[in-house]
């Protein structure tokens, strides 16, 4: 899949499967932070959701604290993360 | 889900680390035989002269025994903290002297034992009631690995019971307070077919990650995850008590087995009914055996938003 596309994907994902309200998918920048007060404000029980829509979008599963820290930063580290595991 | 301004309650132990060791050296000594008879003194002087102490077991007595005062009061408090303080001799005694030092029977045992086997991952939810290493102890048996969602606060001087015996913790220990509330370790280990255990009493984080249910007649919000980990997983909730019934006598009682259905997971409100299962389960319990929910701090203080 062409990168950009992957990144829409996830945003698109995100919006919908996490109901975010009030937000487009133009909205969310490619390294904006996913979690945490600043960029899109997710906490830990959308990290639970968001980690099993991974596994079931992409086949690709975030194991640890480790591999999540690095993944979820933004959306240009998750899809690097997904691209780094289908390769 | 975790912030530490956000808690209102601290793991750390009341006592002087000499005071612990002193209960360490009795245990060693005569088992609890020789410990128990120690803790009145040790009790009653918290009880009299400690009136924080005192305190800070009326919040929920307050709440099970409306109107009680005086010497009632003050006998009521005495039985919680006295139940406590058996449950931590009883801990180092497992740790200490070995499991078989406690009589421990499960009932449900096998039902359990089914739910683990069944490779859909398995969610124990306990709560600070009676001695729950009398439970874990038997989660050996199991065949799948345990991890424990389990939070040790800096100051804590009360050993866990395996560090008595100098052993490696025998459970995979995933930290609330790490990166995402070890939420990514338990999807894995749920996914994985593996035993996650959470508890289920004690909020660890933020407002939005908890759902406020009605306890002993007033609302208290209790933490979500593990109700959003089951919907999300499909891993079923164990509800498990270990009551003492006797001076070395536990049972476990499997109180209910929740299974979430995938679609409730969000919004977060939509698993208030399976929470409040929990709660109603908590509260026949309170009835039953009310001086062995080991509540120390006010839950009820946070009231929800209009």
């Amino acid at each position: 899949m062409h990168e950009t596309g992957l990144r829409e994907q996830l945003k698109k994902i995100i919006i919908e499967e996490l109901n975010l309200e009030d937000i487009e998918v133009l909205d969310i920048k490619d390294d904006d932070p996913l979690f945490g007060d600043e960029g899109l404000g997710l906490d830990s029980l959308d990290a639970v959701e968001l980690v099993v829509l991974i596994q079931k979008h992409f086949a690709v599963e975030i194991k640890d604290m480790e591999e999540g820290r690095e993944a979820l930063a933004s959306i240009n580290s998750l899809a690097d993360f997904i691209d780094n595991r289908r390769a | 889900m975790t912030s530490e301004n956000e808690k209102k309650w601290s793991s750390r132990s009341v006592g002087a680390p000499w005071q612990h060791r002193f209960f360490y050296f009795l245990i060693r000594l005569g088992g609890r035989h020789i410990a128990y008879p120690f803790l009145y003194p040790v009790v009653l002087y918290y009880l009299l002269f400690k009136p924080e102490e005192r305190r800070k077991s009326r919040y929920y007595l307050e709440r099970r025994f409306p109107g009680r005062q005086g010497f009632a009061a003050l006998r009521d408090s005495f039985r919680m903290i006295m139940g406590l303080s058996r449950s931590l001799v009883d801990r180092a005694l497992v740790g200490i002297c070995g499991p078989e030092i406690l009589h421990t029977e499960f009932p449900e045992g096998r039902r359990l034992a089914e739910l683990a086997a069944a490779d859909e991952g398995l969610i124990i939810l306990t709560t600070h009631v009676g001695c729950w290493q009398a439970a874990m102890v038997y989660l050996s048996k199991l065949k799948r690995p345990v991890h424990m969602l389990m939070q040790q606060d800096e100051g804590d001087i009360d050993r866990h019971y395996f560090e008595h015996s100098g052993q490696e913790n025998p459970y995979r220990t995933i930290d609330p307070t790490g990166f995402l509330g070890g939420t990514l370790e338990m999807v894995a280990a749920l996914n994985r077919g593996e035993i996650v255990s959470i508890m289920g009493d004690r909020r660890q984080g933020a407002e939005e990650n908890s759902l406020a249910v009605d306890f002993l007649g007033a609302p208290v919000h209790f933490p979500a995850a593990a109700w959003k980990l089951a919907a999300v997983t499909g891993a079923p909730i164990a509800i498990l008590f270990p009551i003492k019934t006797g001076p070395d006598r536990y049972r476990i009682e499997l109180a209910e087995v929740i299974k979430v259905p995938k679609q409730e997971s969000r919004p977060l409100k939509r698993l208030t009914p399976y929470l409040t299962r929990y709660v109603r389960t908590l509260e026949n319990l309170c009835t039953k055996e009310p001086y062995q929910f080991f509540n120390f701090y006010d839950m009820w203080e946070e009231q929800p938003k209009p």
